[in-house]
């Protein structure tokens, strides 16, 4: 990549058992690790799994990593989409089972019941999209990811990343229309 | 740039221009200051869209969860290094003891009986020390 890899420093102290390095990592990736598995899965206490388990993979893979191949953040969003996605085959198993139950994480007390009322709109509407255009959406809208860069965790190319987010917007647009008059 | 165009790309993308793919920019900025009261309504709307999404709030890191995460990280190497060092320390004073009964024992092969009954004792002393200590520690 042209700028270098922002994390490669600290993946490398890390790698060594710097403690401090570790606790840097943690409060630099933990939130973003959340804010993914959190609109991906709809579920906080999932997404709290997803980024322990993401951790581990960071932790085993640290001493491993090698700079130059790809970006150290592109890496992790594709290894915890990969833990979602895992949690929605397993979710989607159980469902043959029994009816679904599908707690949903909506925004927190302090913002008031007309945003919490808003984020489960907004969250059950995210939800019902097909799982790429969701993936579009949230690596794009939610983890600001540069075009580039979601494409490549991804794995398409930055046209038909345009293609899944344009049909997921509209989806999201027709869903939440009645949200701008409220 | 034409106009389908960047409605596709405000629909795609969103209101900012800024998060277009940057080949695309420059164009957009010229049909914005060529129509810019249309260009503003488009990427407008694209803005109400990105406002709604936004609501939307992600789980909030908790103190706890940062704690265990951080628990499992890499140890320092000094510290992964205590856990083997310790039993090759204890191996070679293993060695070590033997290596000394094996000298005690080729040089009083031919005993005079006040100098064997001093050697016994240190040969004793030296391995039940090491023995003591491996067994604590095994």
């Amino acid at each position: 990549m042209d700028k270098g890899d922002p994390d490669e420093e600290l993946v490398s102290r890390v790698a060594r058992g710097d403690p401090a390095a570790a606790r840097s990592l943690v409060a630099r990736k933990l939130p973003r690790l959340l804010s993914l598995a959190g609109r991906i899965l709809g579920d906080g206490a999932e997404a709290e799994d997803v980024a322990q388990e993401a951790f581990v993979r960071i932790w085993k893979q640290a001493p491993r990593w090698t700079p130059g191949t790809a970006r150290f953040d592109t890496w992790l969003h594709r290894v915890a989409l990969n833990l979602c996605y895992d949690r929605l085959r397993r979710r989607r198993e159980l469902s043959y089972a029994e009816p679904p139950e599908r707690p949903d994480e909506g925004p927190g007390p302090d913002r008031g019941l007309l945003a919490a009322d808003t984020g489960r709109r907004v969250s059950a509407a995210l939800q019902a999209l097909p799982e790429r255009q969701r993936e579009a959406v949230v690596l794009c809208h939610y983890q600001e990811l540069g075009n580039i860069e979601a494409a490549a965790v991804m794995g398409i190319s930055v046209e038909a990343l345009e293609s899944l987010l344009g049909r997921g917007r509209r989806a999201l647009r027709t869903a939440l229309i009645d949200l701008k008059e409220t | 740039m034409t106009p389908d165009r960047f409605e596709t790309l405000a629909e795609a993308w969103g209101g900012e221009v800024a998060r277009w793919p940057a080949a695309e920019r420059e164009a957009a900025a010229t049909l914005m200051a060529e129509q810019p009261a249309w260009a503003s309504a488009i990427l407008a709307r694209a803005g109400d869209l990105d406002a709604a999404l936004d609501v939307f709030a992600a789980p909030r890191a908790s103190g706890a969860l940062a704690e265990r995460i951080v628990a499992g990280a890499p140890k320092p190497r000094a510290a992964r290094w205590v856990g083997w060092l310790i039993p090759v320390g204890m191996g070679a004073g293993l060695a070590a003891a033997c290596a000394a009964g094996v000298l005690v024992g080729a040089q009083v092969s031919a005993p005079a009986a006040g100098a064997a009954s001093d050697t016994d004792a240190l040969v004793t002393a030296v391995s039940a020390d090491d023995f003591s200590l491996y067994d604590e520690d095994a």
